[in-house]
């Protein structure tokens, strides 16, 4: 019968849309129904698995442009959905999450009712379609799909945007709200107590304090000892120069595991627990590979002829680095820099292990110790993590693109 | 010479007593004479006891200001349900003995839950007394101890709480002292430091003369501009790794350290022997590989989503996804902790009361969860710079050819990021295998139905952690050290392997 290519070929964009939206509409409630059962709620239980039911009838039934009835029994199936779900809704709002799996039961139901009951898919259904009309609606269906596509897109990205975001929006509300226990409305009181006790008291400035000679410290040093060895390995060719690079390459395979205990035994042996040098050496060894790689890399671009002018023009070694590489690397070096001191602020293990001493934590393990040694005051421990990563929440965004970059070349962060 | 210390006092506490008089008053008395090295005995002694309470023992250490600083040493959860859900260890197993006496009657060891806290049970009671041996003491040093009645007033606030501490609080110190702290042999060290350093700089001497004699000017300052980075790497990088592959032969721990002596195999025997071994690598695999497929899988989704031409609001979009990689790490983990407490948020917004992290299988799920979270904005900034090098004139070409999306996505996209995935998701093997913080201050690897063994989401590394820093076994945790980094060695040059023969297939 369907001889047409057309009329072969063309399926609503309507019926295409439902056959994604309601598997996904299924799965979601089929999550709703374990939270029912875990919540050991009766009647919401039923609700919900009658809601199951009737969504999958309405699956099974979707047109496929061959009988009439099939529309007819998903018309009937989305209504028999849109009524359980607001029952569902009504014997069982709880909270948020209800919400959200209402209305994803909800809009896909008003969805397929809306758009089944539509002429033009009745006509599908109904067979009554010339191949005129096919083409039409083939063009049709060119025209809609990317902007229903864009929609989609953006539910999608919505909820993982809720994902992500929702711990932070969480951290804010805990920063504000009085009390150091749990619970509690969203923004339901607002205070600066949380956050005038952190800025008051004196343990904060004192981790802060370490923390920023310790990162300080690193980056200093970390720059000091990766700028000329970046340098020599880019402009050089040497006795050596291969199995240096191979070193350098190599530490980047050790994890961290391997050397956390001898690190520390060499640490204890030489003093320099409970010290900032002992981290500050530390960390800019750490770093050093992934620094003295990058720098290479740069110093790489950086054109030569400049370098044998001013060698021709009598300047030694030491002056053309100083005076003519260095100036032409700031950039470079900037992000070096950027990326050992947020290695350095945010490294939590050795800083665990090396400074146990309270007058010597750093802002990581202070604010860890927040946690779970002080009977878990969350309202302060809030106030103190917004504090303490805005800055660094802030630096990440805007240098994204080049940490990104410096993290897949080497790995340290592991 | 040391004169033993001895201190026995009996303090009542006024005010919990008027807070809580219902509930009955609450003594303690501590003890440092016979308990032992770092250690004192406390004894608390419960009356009327007709209801269930937590009771907080906390340690004050005088402070550079003069002033104390407390810390919660342990909890003690006094229980009238029978406590069968729980194990008793065997005194010396765990941390902090415990014993209780029932109306006065034979001093039982004291059971405890899953994450090896102490339960009293004090059914039927009418008074109990609890005595735990606190370690952990500060070595010949006076501290404080006090009691606190978290049942009489559990919304108490820190400070209200160090308030009552400084009020009611015992002096006492442990009267076994370290006999002279013994000097840490640093000589060896030291020596072994110093001949790689001295060595290290030879050998850059002797190719720097090498070349001067080959004629090689123009790189007559090379080895001097990269002796500080290679000296740095190989006494602080190199070393520590060849110190460590020694140590796992030897018997350090925390009292020998520089005698330490070779004992052979017998490190890497106790690490394959131990309990729990096949139990915990098999977690940190099935943690590791549920990871990276998840942070691959759906950085690559959203990766591919925001790289789709006109979409409104994209910097908005990337920005909001890229922040759980952007918050410090250990910050994001314990925001998780928080919503994830049984009064925290997430049972807010699910209506549930869950207590997710105490249930071995349930906490399982929600550290992978936790870690998939933190994962994902890495991968897919990674593999969308990786998607946006990928020309565009060959997917218009493919387009217009009427090639259909997912084949496009198969045939065009896939390949091309091959190149960016194979190292990006080893890259994510090692950091995960590695990834100490989340599990850490998430569930510090419990919760823990097994004494002196790993926890239920203990990874190799977290327990390393513990075997080295809590045990104090050095010489262990250095062949477990090793041991795993064989393993890490292993699995990555399989992954390589089979990586690049399915390559060389395709």
């Amino acid at each position: 019968m369907k001889d047409d290519l057309a009329l072969q070929w063309y399926v609503p964009l309507e019926v295409t849309t439902l056959r994604v939206l309601l598997p996904i509409a299924l799965t979601v409630q089929m999550m709703a129904t374990c939270l029912d059962i875990v919540r050991d709620d009766q009647i919401s239980m039923y609700l919900s698995i009658l809601g199951v039911a009737s969504l999958t009838l309405l699956i099974v039934s979707l047109p496929d442009g061959t009988s009439n009835t099939r529309r007819d029994l998903s018309l009937l199936s989305s209504g028999l959905v849109l009524l359980i779900a607001m029952l569902h809704f009504a014997a069982s709002y709880r909270s948020f999450v209800d919400i959200w799996t209402f209305s994803w039961l909800i809009v896909p139901a008003f969805l397929s009712l809306l758009w089944l009951s539509n002429p033009r898919v009745s006509e599908w259904t109904d067979l009554a379609m010339t191949p005129k009309m096919a083409a039409e609606g083939l063009v049709r269906n060119g025209v809609l799909r990317p902007r229903w596509l864009a929609v989609g897109t953006h539910v999608l990205l919505l909820h993982a945007v809720m994902l992500s975001v929702f711990p932070i929006l969480w951290v804010i509300d805990t920063a504000i709200s009085p009390g150091n226990a749990l619970g509690g409305k969203f923004l339901d009181a607002v205070t600066v107590e949380h956050f005038a006790y952190i800025l008051r008291g004196e343990s904060f400035w004192l981790w802060l304090r370490n923390s920023a000679i310790v990162a300080i410290g690193t980056t200093i040093l970390g720059l000091l000892l990766a700028i000329p060895a970046g340098y020599a390995f880019s402009r050089w060719k040497f006795r050596g120069r291969e199995s240096g690079m191979f070193a350098f390459l190599l530490v980047q395979m050790f994890p961290g595991v391997i050397i956390l205990v001898p690190y520390f035994l060499v640490m204890k042996s030489l003093g320099l627990l409970n010290t900032w040098y002992g981290l500050i050496l530390a960390y800019s060894v750490t770093a050093l590979p992934l620094c003295v790689w990058m720098l290479k890399g740069f110093f790489d671009t950086v054109p030569r002829e400049l370098e044998e002018a001013a060698l021709l023009d009598g300047c030694s070694q030491t002056q053309i680095f100083a005076k003519i590489v260095l100036p032409l690397s700031v950039p470079a070096i900037a992000v070096t820099a950027l990326f050992s001191f947020l290695a350095a602020w945010n490294e939590f293990l050795l800083a665990l292990t090396f400074n146990t001493s309270n007058e010597m934590t750093t802002l990581p393990v202070g604010l860890a110790s927040m946690i779970s040694a002080t009977g878990q005051s969350w309202g302060d421990f809030a106030a103190a993590s917004l504090l303490v990563s805005l800055p660094v929440v802030a630096l990440f965004i805007i240098f994204q693109r080049f940490l990104i970059e410096g993290l897949s070349a080497g790995g340290v962060k592991g | 010479m040391m004169s033993k210390s001895f201190l026995l006092l009996i303090l009542m506490i006024p005010q919990l007593a008027m807070i809580s008089a219902a509930k009955g008053d609450l003594e303690f008395a501590v003890d440092g004479s016979e308990s032992g090295y770092r250690k004192l005995q406390i004894e608390i002694y419960l009356e009327v006891v007709n209801e269930e309470r937590d009771l907080e023992i906390w340690i004050g250490m005088p402070n550079a200001n003069n002033t104390t600083t407390w810390e919660l040493h342990s909890i003690i959860f006094a229980r009238i349900a029978n406590t069968t859900a729980s194990t008793q260890p065997d005194p010396g197993t765990w941390y902090d003995d415990g014993w209780i006496s029932v109306e006065g009657g034979i001093w039982e060891p004291i059971r405890r839950n899953q994450n090896g806290s102490a339960l009293a049970e004090i059914v039927g009671a009418q008074s109990a007394a609890i005595r735990m041996e606190l370690t952990g003491m500060p070595s010949g040093k006076e501290v404080r101890v006090g009691v606190l009645d978290h049942g009489a007033n559990a919304s108490r606030t820190f400070t209200d709480k160090i308030a009552e501490l400084e009020l009611n609080s015992i002096n006492a110190i442990s009267s076994a002292v370290d006999d002279a702290p013994p000097p840490p042999n640093t000589s060896p060290v030291l020596f072994a430091i110093g001949s790689i350093g001295l060595s290290l700089i030879a050998l850059l001497a002797t190719f720097r003369w090498l070349d001067a004699k080959d004629g090689r000017t123009s790189s007559r300052s090379a080895h001097l501009y990269i002796a500080p980075a290679l000296l740095a790497l190989t006494i602080l990088t190199f070393y520590p790794v060849i110190y460590g592959m020694w140590l796992g032969f030897t018997d350090a721990d925390r009292t020998h350290l520089g005698d330490e002596s070779f004992v052979g195999l017998a490190n890497y025997i106790e690490v394959f022997t131990a309990s729990g071994f096949l139990r915990v690598t098999t977690f940190t695999l099935i943690w590791t590989v549920v990871n990276v497929a998840f942070h691959v899988g759906l950085g690559l989704v959203l990766a591919l989503i925001l790289n789709q031409p006109n979409i409104r609001g994209r910097v908005a979009y990337r920005t909001a996804l890229l922040l759980p990689w952007a918050v410090p790490s250990y910050i994001s983990v314990l925001i998780w902790k928080g919503m994830l407490q049984p009064d925290g948020i997430l049972n807010d917004i699910l209506g549930t009361n869950i207590d997710f992290l105490s249930n071995p299988s349930g906490a399982r799920t929600v550290v992978i969860m936790v870690n998939i979270w933190l994962g994902v904005p890495f991968m897919m900034m990674s593999l969308s710079g990786a998607l946006q090098s990928i020309p565009t004139d060959m997917h218009e070409a493919a387009r217009v050819d009427g090639i259909g999306s997912w084949s496009r996505f198969r045939h065009l996209t896939l390949p091309h990021l091959k190149s960016a995935i194979v190292p990006l998701s080893l890259l994510g093997f090692i950091w995960t295998f590695n990834m100490f913080n989340v599990i850490y201050l998430l569930t510090d690897g419990g919760p823990n139905l097994w004494f002196g063994e790993p926890g239920s989401t203990d990874i190799l590394i977290t327990y390393v952690y513990d075997v080295a820093f809590r045990e104090g076994a050095y010489g262990i945790a250095a062949a477990w050290s090793v041991v795993i980094f064989m393993m890490l060695l292993s699995f990555s040059w399989i992954y390589m392997r089979k990586t690049s023969a399915m390559e060389a297939v395709s």
